[in-house]
């Protein structure tokens, strides 16, 4: 369960998240929508602690993310995945996806690197598991950052507008991956632009706008016309996108 | 008071020792200067035979060490030309020519930061390879070359040092000789490398604010 | 100038009998150059860590080695130790004390190269590291060092020149190294010219060869990016 409780975060004299209040569930899917700069990529980033509260606190299976050793075992039970992939340019995909294992989890090499073979012939990247970041298009990276981020059997995976870097073509690859991890029952929290994706798979959809949450609604209704449409904000928002 | 104490005459010794590394600095640093410009200029009219031969010159003396080309010209030259050479010579010629070497290749970077587009340009307008260099080159590749010449002052101001390996009466000769009287190498040797510690920054505060001054001319003041 | 004739000769022919001891003297500026190149790296890594570290003791300690060793002589750094450390009791023969002073010298420059590499580094991919839950140790061994060395490998080559040919002052302090088994061998043949003007060009090559074995080794550490 990540419990998200009256956080703000401020940059100098704006303040990009003005008292959040959100729980996440064990298993359910999440989108979080909303304008540039409503502050989505920051919660994100306060959740997996690359960015420190400025007020309220975040919780991940009772771990506080403002204690640097609990913070700690936050990051060992949730998965990032990045916008720009942020992959180690001078490992191998394989060494990419088997590299914290082996670190932090102790996991012997061997086995380390046959459940990353795996992982990453799943995604459709067997062939190219040794291949180097430089020598891969876009979404093959980003599914070579899913497989990272999934190496470690997190509990949580925290995806931060995955897509939004990526052409239309490699965008579907992707995303049909992240459908296929949805249905699985893995918790997922994602910042994402594609509406319709977030439609189709979300058990939940939040909305933000200005660093506030304007709705937290299951996804059918955040839809509807007496739900989240109701907002003129949310409206205008959907109504805009779906140009 | 014995021999081997220090004595206020030992100061006068350190501003001598220090006024003549200063003074070779500033002379092989000038020196240095107008030669290097003139084998950039060299290169920049394309001089046939010369151009490429300074440039072969300033290679050989970026990648040697200042030691060697020291002893070459002071125990070399006056073999091979028969004649007599004084250390202070020696170490004005050497370290000119050395000093040379370096400002060559900054001023051709310089020059060549400066872009083809602009040099075009100049042509397409008449202008003489003579008034694009004075007008147009120099004034950007003069702002570009700041930062590598401040840098290169302060290390050619280290390598003043070496003169005192022949002979001159510089401060790293009045350290040796200061040493080897007082047999204090702490107290001596720590003085001496705050002398030219506090001369390199004052020499890179001074390029600092000249840096500054330059830049000041050229932002755009408004309306 | 010139006073009487001009006898401009240059034999070289006279100096083959010489060239053992100028090859011993090669072999022992390769020895303390190598050396004094290993000590660099790992203090010039440990100083760059330190001026990129959090702690801003930790930066400034080591922006104030950086600071004093590029702005003393380095002949006055080698006297310094060559004099001194007999006085604290230290007793180094002419090539340890060499070695030493190359080493504290080339580490402020190599931490210059090394740092630039570190803070050259994506921060995203710093990020990624730490979110996986990698402990800092880890970080710094498997991500920061290894980018960072492999930009820096032609900054470094750089450094090494400047190594070899400062290693020529180590002649100062009675070490016979290239430059001082010249001087023997020049005092011996009544020749400096030959001898200093072949070292000139002896010293030019290898500093060449260096640089040319840096853009090699770019080369190959960097074929798998773009």
């Amino acid at each position: 369960m990540i419990h998200i409780e009256g956080v703000a975060k401020r940059f100098g004299s704006n303040t990009i998240l003005d008292g959040i209040d959100l729980r996440i569930a064990p298993g359910e899917v999440v989108s979080i929508l909303g304008p540039s700069g409503s502050g989505k990529s920051t919660l994100i980033r306060c959740i997996n602690g690359l960015e420190k509260l400025d007020g309220g606190s975040i919780s991940v299976d009772g771990h506080r993310v403002d204690d640097p050793k609990q913070l700690q075992l936050v990051r060992r039970c949730s998965g990032t995945v990045f916008q720009l992939f942020n992959l180690y340019p001078h490992m191998t995909a394989l060494q990419n996806v088997t590299l914290a294992p082996i670190e932090v989890l102790k996991t012997p090499r061997a086995q380390a690197e046959q459940e990353g073979r795996e992982l990453l012939a799943s995604v459709g990247l067997g062939e190219r598991a040794d291949t180097y970041p430089a020598q891969l298009s876009g979404g093959q990276r980003q599914r070579v950052g899913i497989c990272r981020a999934l190496a470690m059997k997190p509990r949580y995976l925290l995806l931060d507008e995955v897509t939004s870097a990526l052409d239309p073509e490699m965008t579907g690859e992707v995303l049909a991956i992240l459908a296929r991890l949805a249905r699985s029952g893995t918790t997922m929290l994602f910042v994402t632009h594609e509406i319709a994706f977030a439609r189709e798979i979300s058990d939940r959809i939040v909305f933000l706008d200005g660093g506030r949450l304007l709705a937290d609604l299951p996804a059918a209704q955040f839809f509807a016309a007496d739900g989240g449409l109701a907002q003129p904000r949310i409206a205008q928002f959907l109504s805009k996108m779906s140009k | 008071m014995r021999y081997t104490d220090f004595s206020y005459h030992d100061i006068v010794l350190l501003l001598q020792g220090l006024g003549v590394s200063v003074a070779l600095f500033a002379a092989t640093t000038l020196i240095g200067l107008v030669i290097g410009l003139a084998w950039a200029t060299l290169r920049y009219y394309r001089v046939p035979l010369l151009a490429p031969l300074a440039a072969l010159l300033a290679e050989l003396l970026k990648n040697s060490p200042v030691l060697v080309q020291l002893f070459l010209v002071f125990f070399g030259l006056p073999v091979l030309l028969e004649m007599d050479l004084t250390p202070v010579q020696a170490a004005l010629i050497t370290l000119s020519g050395n000093t040379a070497a370096f400002i060559y290749v900054i001023a051709v970077s310089a020059i060549e930061s400066v872009g083809r587009d602009q040099l075009e340009t100049a042509r397409v307008f008449g202008l003489s390879r003579w008034q694009t260099l004075r007008r147009i080159v120099m004034p950007q590749a003069a702002a570009f070359a700041l930062g590598p010449l401040a840098g290169l002052l302060v290390n050619q101001l280290q390598v003043t040092s070496l003169i005192s390996v022949i002979g001159v009466v510089d401060l790293t000769k009045v350290g040796a000789i200061l040493n080897l009287r007082t047999l204090k190498p702490f107290i001596v040797w720590t003085v001496i490398g705050l002398l030219y510690y506090l001369m390199a920054r004052l020499i890179a505060a001074a390029c600092a604010r000249v840096e500054a001054r330059l830049r000041a001319h050229r932002q755009w003041k408004g309306l | 100038m010139l006073s009487g004739e001009c006898s401009l000769q240059f034999d070289l022919t006279s100096l083959t009998p010489y060239f053992g001891d100028l090859a011993a003297g090669a072999r022992l500026t390769a020895f303390a150059c190598a050396l004094a190149l290993a000590g660099s790296l790992i203090l010039g890594i440990l100083v760059a860590l330190m001026r990129t570290a959090a702690s801003t003791k930790a930066q400034r300690v080591a922006n104030v080695y950086v600071d004093v060793f590029r702005n003393v002589p380095f002949i006055v750094q080698l006297f310094f130790l060559f004099y001194g450390l007999p006085e604290i009791g230290i007793e180094l023969s002419a090539l340890a004390t060499g070695v030493l002073a190359l080493s504290l010298a080339g580490g402020a420059f190599t931490s210059d190269a090394i740092r630039a590499g570190i803070l050259a580094i994506e921060p995203g991919v710093l990020e990624a590291a730490q979110v996986s839950g990698l402990p800092r140790v880890a970080i710094y061994r498997r991500i920061v060092l290894p980018i960072a060395l492999r930009s820096a490998v032609r900054p470094l080559g750089s450094v090494f020149v400047n190594l070899i040919l400062t290693s020529s002052i180590l002649s100062a302090i009675t070490l016979n190294e290239l430059t001082g088994s010249a001087k023997i061998v020049a005092a011996d043949t009544f020749q400096p010219f030959e001898v200093y003007a072949l070292l000139l060009v002896l010293y030019a090559v290898l500093t060449w060869l260096v640089s040319l074995a840096a853009g090699a080794l770019h080369r190959r550490l960097n074929r798998n990016q773009l």
